[in-house]
């Protein structure tokens, strides 16, 4: 009879053994039934100490699936039952709190849940980058809608002209600030989509680098300047006059909140009317004067 | 991930109830505490160390911890889901409720969540030497215990303990 230890057994049972090891561990079971009818036992014990834990992440799952509806339902009066599946429910908001504030670097203050704690406030977060182009691509053309393809903002050259036309667009003024001071020229803008609402992007370029954009959509939000990392990219969020703007790009956290700053201490100019599209007569009118 | 975190927390304290307010206070800590999580660590290793290091201040607490770290069968008993076919590994249940909370847990986080001993050792504040040698004892303790014949009837034991020669004639 050869002789096997519940140590290796254990570790073959459990697939901690390298190929070699495995392979000659297989060649003794099959000469030697007293081994072979160890390993068996050894199997079964792992395969219903497996089944016992699945069993009890089931009837957890059900408890946790039960006090979401009945949290949902939940009426003013309050039996033994339903206090403990309050206290369940708790329990699953403070999980997603923990979620919250160590898996994506969200800010937390929880005023009378901590006591004595106090908010955490980070001055730059950091969220999770997708992985793969492929998943990148998908969320990206899922900015794009039909008007991105059909709208074409006339008179790129024009910024009073493209401004009007993101104006209509949004339904309300929106800024086009001019940030040649700060080395970025106004490239082009275009309109994107966002939870079937339009979204303007406005594409700027420096000396060198990767471009530097500011995001608008209609929407309200705090006006602070909020800073934010995703992966390379930096953004600055902030809302004024009922749009929610977003500078992003690969630039300095310092320079993007430069740029954020000045921005949004530029007013917004409200365009009545349509200003003149800049065309080869007009422009020669313009030079005349 | 909230099942698996009450699956943790429960089976290490044996029932349910008290199972939920350890997982309560835990996550408070965590809250309070979130500073100390390192980036690049994986959220349910953390979240379960948290727990276990919970338990384990609260237990230090007590004159007699180990008393109080023994769990009744019953309460631990109603933590397995049966509503699927109404059946419950009564061996395994009974043989897992006599386990010391810390190789519950190494079972748990091998067998049940999975990870590899490095992980599991991590949530326990163990090396990766403790945690095999105690999958290696108690996987061989509850095989031994599955594979133990039933005790035989009494005639049947009176037929092993005389030969042929010396068997009385009725």
């Amino acid at each position: 009879m050869t002789e096997l230890s519940d140590e290796l057994l254990v570790a073959y049972v459990d697939g901690q053994l390298a190929r070699k090891q495995t392979r000659a561990v297989e060649k003794v079971l099959d000469q030697d039934d007293f081994i072979a009818a160890r390993v068996e036992a050894l199997k079964q014990a792992h395969n219903r100490l497996e089944a016992a834990f699945e069993a009890i992440l089931a009837g957890e799952e059900m408890d946790v699936s039960a006090v979401s509806v009945s949290v949902q339902v939940q009426e003013s009066s309050l039996n033994e039952q339903s206090i403990t599946k309050v206290a369940l429910a708790g329990v699953g908001i403070a999980v997603a709190l923990v979620l919250a504030a160590v898996g994506y670097g969200w800010p937390l203050s929880f005023p009378g849940l901590t006591p004595g704690a106090q908010g955490v406030t980070l001055p730059v977060q950091t969220a999770p980058v997708t992985s793969g182009w492929q998943e990148e691509a998908a969320r990206a053309h899922a900015l794009l809608s039909r008007a991105s393809v059909e709208v074409g903002l006339k008179s790129q050259s024009n910024p009073d002209f493209v401004a009007f036309q993101l104006g209509r667009i949004l339904g309300t003024d929106v800024k086009l600030p001019n940030l040649e001071p700060q080395g970025f020229r106004f490239v082009r803008a275009q309109v994107l989509r966002s939870g079937g609402e339009p979204l303007t992007q406005i594409l700027f370029l420096g000396s060198s680098g990767a471009p530097l954009a500011l995001y608008a959509k209609k929407g309200e939000g705090s006006g602070t300047l909020t800073p934010k990392h995703y992966g390379a990219i930096g953004t600055v969020g902030w809302a004024e006059e009922g749009v929610a703007y977003l500078l992003a790009g690969e630039a300095e956290d310092g320079l993007l909140m430069r740029i954020a700053t000045k921005i949004k201490l530029e007013p917004a100019s409200p365009l009545r009317s349509a200003p003149k599209a800049q065309t080869s007569v007009n422009g020669a009118m313009n030079t005349d004067r | 991930m909230l099942p698996r975190l009450m699956r943790f927390a429960d089976v290490l304290v044996g029932e349910r109830g008290e199972g939920t307010v350890l997982l309560s206070r835990a996550l408070h800590c965590m809250l309070a505490e979130q500073y100390r999580y390192q980036v690049g660590t994986a959220l349910d290793v953390w979240a379960f160390g948290e727990i276990y290091r919970n338990w384990l201040h609260e237990l230090r607490g007590h004159a007699n911890p180990v008393t109080q770290a023994k769990i009744a069968d019953a309460g631990f008993e109603e933590l397995f889901y049966q509503e699927v076919d109404g059946y419950l590994d009564t061996p395994v249940v009974g043989f897992l409720s006599g386990l010391p909370a810390q190789q519950r847990l190494t079972l748990l986080l091998v067998y049940g969540e999975g990870f590899d001993h490095e992980d599991a050792g991590r949530v326990l504040d163990v090396g990766t030497d403790i945690i095999a040698a105690r999958l290696v004892r108690v996987s061989a303790a509850l095989a031994d215990r599955l594979s133990a014949r039933p005790p035989a009837p009494a005639a049947a034991i009176v037929e092993t303990l005389y030969p042929e020669g010396f068997r009385g004639s009725p």
